[in-house]
């Protein structure tokens, strides 16, 4: 187990941190005012993780063939439909959607996909921080509503997750808790 | 319709759980998935209702509402796609329920560990859409 945590951290771990982490801090914010307790910062944050995964994807489609392209496109599909799913909801709450970068600069903060291995251990690590992102905005949000829409967005990404570790040779679910047990 | 209490949310998950458990305990008997596919599914089921059970504390019923197969299950047994197809409906209903249950929760505590059932769940249905030979993610 533990050349593939280094590896992981060599290829995608750390790679996506930085992405995911630059997601939060780089992104222009969400465009409007928002009420307090909207929760549409929140939803900004998750829209921003959502365009860099459409990117990481494309990325990731670059190196991949056969099962593992079908797969690897039609999760950036779904992604890039949650991503307009996440804009509409922010329009709703009187907020702007953020834009997203560009290709190139997405591309700066990913890291050297060799292979397929390469790319899925980046895909895994990415919906890992994905999925996190969604539940624990499960617990965050103020709104029921919005909570909903959290909580059915984050069983799409485990559904990724599993995808992306079956490809790999790995049992779908890692274990009884995903992220944390009751 | 009276909102419902966590309790009642959680013991309806518990009900859910059961049969996940019974489903599975019975398909492995029957050679109807498997072997180490439907051990490592049923070992999950059984820590989930391990789990609901725990945070139900005293008074929890241990196997509510689930002592009887159900006719469906039983026509399901006959073959291991029949099973796989019988287990993934039931695993999406868990889905659904999960993440109902994560986003109602009044206690913010359960929240974020029943969404973390519902991803494994999620994976579940994964696994059994792959045996069945079908795209692993709905569209």
């Amino acid at each position: 187990m533990a050349p593939s945590l280094t590896r992981r951290e060599a290829l995608g771990g750390a790679a996506a941190a930085v992405l995911l982490a630059s997601c939060g801090g780089g992104d222009p914010p969400p465009g409007g005012a928002p009420k307090p307790g909207s929760g549409a910062a929140l939803f900004g944050s998750l829209l921003a993780l959502q365009h860099a995964a459409v990117a990481a994807y494309g990325a990731c489609a670059e190196v991949l063939r056969g099962r593992e392209l079908a797969v690897a496109r039609a999760i950036r599909e779904q992604e890039d439909a949650i991503a307009g799913r996440l804009a509409v909801v922010l329009r709703g709450l009187g907020v702007a959607p953020p834009a997203g970068r560009t290709r190139e600069e997405y591309q700066r903060t990913f890291p050297r996909l060799r292979s397929a291995a390469d790319a899925l251990h980046f895909a895994d690590d990415l919906e890992q921080r994905q999925l996190r992102a969604y539940l624990e905005a499960v617990a965050e949000f103020p709104a029921a509503g919005s909570r909903a829409t959290a909580a059915d967005i984050g069983a799409t990404q485990a559904a990724h997750l599993a995808a992306v570790r079956l490809l790999q040779g790995l049992p779908a679910a890692e274990g009884p808790f995903v992220t944390g047990a009751l | 319709m009276a909102e419902r209490s966590d309790r009642e949310v959680l013991e309806d998950l518990l009900a859910l759980e059961s049969r996940l458990v019974s489903a599975y305990e019975a398909a492995l008997r029957r050679d109807a998935v498997e072997r180490s596919l439907g051990e490592e599914l049923l070992a999950q089921e059984r820590e989930h209702v391990a789990a609901l059970l725990k945070t139900l504390g005293s008074g929890a019923d241990r196997n509510p509402r689930a002592t009887v197969p159900s006719p469906e299950l039983t026509g399901a047994l006959g073959s291991r796609a029949a099973f796989a197809r019988f287990a993934e409906r039931l695993e999406a209903n868990a889905v659904t329920a999960y993440a109902q249950a994560a986003a109602s929760m009044r206690d913010p505590r359960l929240r974020q560990p029943l969404g973390s059932i519902m991803a494994c769940e999620a994976a579940h249905r994964v696994a059994l859409r792959d045996v069945l030979g079908e795209r692993p993610l709905v569209v």
